[in-house]
């Protein structure tokens, strides 16, 4: 009897404590699906911006499918903007600027992780502290030198502009992961009788594909996504990044509102899709450079 | 006739500078110089290079005269390149020199030389009415401190001063990081407390930092449109609701006309939040169950065990991921500059680094933001010095 009644009440307190906790996990995804939704609401709204038909463009509609939804925002961004030479314009300088600063860190990686020479630990550091330098510092010197070279409004201007802005963080990385690649490799490649550089370049490097990748998608997104430099350095309308052109497109009317929301989508799906699908890696890369002395 | 003839030369170095480091990775990889067909190659592709850069710069109006002095300094590059590998290069230290020689070259140009340029701009007069004498000469007039004193006296923009900007950049810091911690810290431990669905939330919620940062400050911009945005209109839309709210004073904001610093730091908020939030979630899942575990059966309450656990275990991931929000909130231009930064905009927003960008580029004040870059330079140096030796000091504490 006594037993029973025992069992009973535990019983009861059981149910009781799952209710309780029912109800905090309730209450954990509530907040999670509000702050997930203040997350991507800007993105949504720009989606039922872009679908406005052009009578409707500017309103206090917040419906996410509005009313007539067209395309027709999409078509304009094409026929009566620069849209597409911006984006080959982007698209050059950063793929040109990506490949430069992953070749260069490449090799400058290898030094700080394989060799002792003086002057390393310095090295190191100094390329630590050129992130401590104030932004926009050195951009008036490398504007008016760009100037004087006349390369204002050319890919070259700009690829010389970012060409180094990633590189500190790139060999920070690719150092990272050299470092955890096993020494005993390059000894028996150099025993069987490849130069240092044979044993890097057909050893080392090929090992490395996923932080080569990582530094190459770092320096991409980098450069994609830049806007002051550019805005300094290009002043034509047919060699300006996708970053200039769509700031023109919001800042003077808000006629045009409908095709800022229509070309950001198109920028922003491809972009996102890379950087959620890369962010694992990207975030470890990051990490692992930052941690290791 | 001095200006063209320097600035030939350094388009020719450039170019040497660039040479020479593909030789040394062609003579390292493959021993080229001791080939025979080397000469006729380097011939070749010395040729390839001037009509391929002849045709690059085409379109920017280059003379003649520069196509000839490149193929000069390539030339003259090439036979250096190979007398030096061939003859000095033999050093204990060569290779790793050889490794980071197109990378220091790069920093060098683009770093160190901007960095002497910015001395040099910041003590002569360099401004609209100089610029055109000054590309035609390449002569300035010797200022002096001229600048440097008036970095402290006038404004970098037409109102707000120095020392303005300086508070303001400091609580502008302060204020971020703070909040960029705090809801990182939040998001983390309520996506570490569930099972179901943790990778759909956890996607949804870096969307600000995946989104190219142009587009998401552009279209949070619009958003806090006195008249259009979402927040007014919810704002009206709940005094309409709730009329004793409206006493209170809920209605529609100005946002930007009149509190665009609040604009700026609720925008920046929300952009720096995802970066902590997963940098976090990363420490949080790397710290053993058993500890809590432990810690429960000795009867910690909650917020004993995320102060006395979870709070020392995750520091390691949370000082640099700190110190790098910090240095990335500082020189933060971009939110302010998106969101203020249209001509006639407000300087209500403004930090010392938006500042210096709007006073070189929109105000063309050169020599004047060097000095003022100069000097922000400095207060930086000093106080991350400041701040490695305190951690430094704190870290041995802990050790």
């Amino acid at each position: 009897m006594t037993e029973s009644g025992a069992s009973l009440e535990s019983l009861r307190a059981l149910r009781l404590h799952r209710r309780r906790e029912a109800l905090k996990t309730a209450l954990i995804h509530g907040a999670l699906i509000l702050a997930c939704a203040a997350c991507v609401y800007p993105l949504l709204r720009i989606l039922a911006v872009s679908l406005r038909p052009g009578d409707r463009i500017i309103s206090t509609d917040l419906a996410l499918i509005p009313q007539g939804a067209t395309w027709a925002s999409y078509v304009k961004v094409f026929t009566e903007t620069n849209f597409l030479f911006w984006l080959w314009n982007s698209l050059v300088i950063t793929v040109a600027t990506s490949v430069a600063g992953v070749a260069l860190a490449s090799t400058a990686a290898y030094a700080f992780s394989r060799f002792k020479f003086p002057g390393a630990k310095l090295g190191l550091s100094l390329l630590l502290g050129t992130q401590m330098l104030p932004a926009g510092m050195l951009l008036l010197p490398l504007f008016l030198m760009i100037m004087r070279l006349r390369l204002m409004n050319t890919y070259l201007g700009m690829v010389i502009a970012y060409s180094v802005s990633s590189l500190p963080f790139s060999i920070w990385i690719l150092k990272g992961y050299y470092d955890t690649i096993p020494r005993s490799l390059e000894e028996a490649a150099l025993v069987d009788g490849t130069s240092v550089f044979g044993a890097f370049y057909r050893i080392v490097l090929p090992l490395s594909t996923p932080a080569l990748a990582i530094a190459f998608l770092f320096n991409f997104t980098q450069a994609w996504n830049e806007y002051l430099v550019a805005r300094v350095i290009l002043t034509d309308s047919f060699k300006y990044t996708w970053t200039l052109g769509l700031f023109d497109l919001q800042g003077q009317y808000l006629t045009q509102w409908g095709m800022f929301a229509a070309a950001s989508l198109l920028v922003t799906i491809p972009v996102m899709g890379v950087f959620l699908y890369s962010s694992k890696w990207l975030l470890t890369g990051m990490t692992l450079g930052g941690v290791k002395g | 006739m001095l200006a063209p003839v320097a600035q030939v030369l350094q388009f020719a170095l450039l170019i040497g500078a660039f040479v020479a480091v593909l030789e040394g990775w062609l003579h390292y990889h493959f021993k080229y110089h001791e080939r025979n067909w080397f000469i006729p190659a380097a011939v070749l592709g010395t040729a390839a290079l001037v009509v391929f850069a002849a045709l690059w710069t085409a379109g920017g109006g280059v003379e003649a005269g520069r196509v000839v002095s490149l193929a000069v300094g390539t030339a003259l590059a090439e036979c250096l390149a190979a007398l030096f590998f061939k003859h000095v290069v033999k050093g204990r230290h060569s290779l790793p020199f050889m490794l980071l020689a197109p990378a220091m070259l790069g920093l060098a140009a683009l770093i160190a030389y901007p960095m002497v340029f910015e001395v040099y701009l910041a003590f002569h007069d360099l401004k609209l009415t100089t610029i055109m004498a000054w590309s035609r000469t390449g002569d300035l007039p010797f200022v002096g401190l001229k600048h440097f004193r008036k970095v402290f006296t006038s404004s970098p923009l037409s109102e707000v001063g120095f020392w303005e900007l300086s508070l303001r950049t400091v609580w502008w810091t302060f204020i971020n990081v703070f909040f960029h911690v705090a809801g990182g810290f939040v998001m983390a431990l309520l996506l570490n407390s569930v099972t179901r669905f943790k990778g759909v939330y956890r996607m949804l919620l870096i969307v600000p930092w995946a989104m190219p940062q142009v587009v998401a400050v552009l279209a949070m911009r619009g958003e806090f449109h006195s008249q259009y945005g979402f927040v007014n209109i919810m704002l009206s839309k709940t005094a309409a609701w709730l009329p004793f709210l409206k006493d209170v004073g809920v209605g529609p904001v100005q946002w930007l006309g009149q509190h665009p610093f609040l604009t700026c730091t609720i925008i920046n908020v929300w952009l720096g939040i995802p970066f902590m939030t997963v940098v976090i979630l990363g420490g949080l899942q790397s710290i053993s169950r058993h500890y809590y575990d432990a810690a429960s059966i000795d009867g910690a309450s909650a917020f004993q065990q995320f102060r006395m656990i979870t709070l020392p275990l995750i520091r390691p991931v949370l000082a640099p991921a700190v110190t790098l929000g910090t240095v990335w909130t500082f020189n933060n231009i971009n939110v302010i500059y998106l969101v203020t930064g249209q001509a006639g905009g407000t300087e209500d927003a403004d930090i010392l680094v938006s500042a210096l960008y709007k006073a070189a580029f929109a105000f063309y004040r050169y020599s004047y933001s060097a000095a003022f870059a100069l000097v922000v330079f400095l207060m930086l140096f000093v106080s991350s010095m400041v701040w490695l030796k305190w951690s430094k000091g704190s870290e041995s504490l802990y050790d």
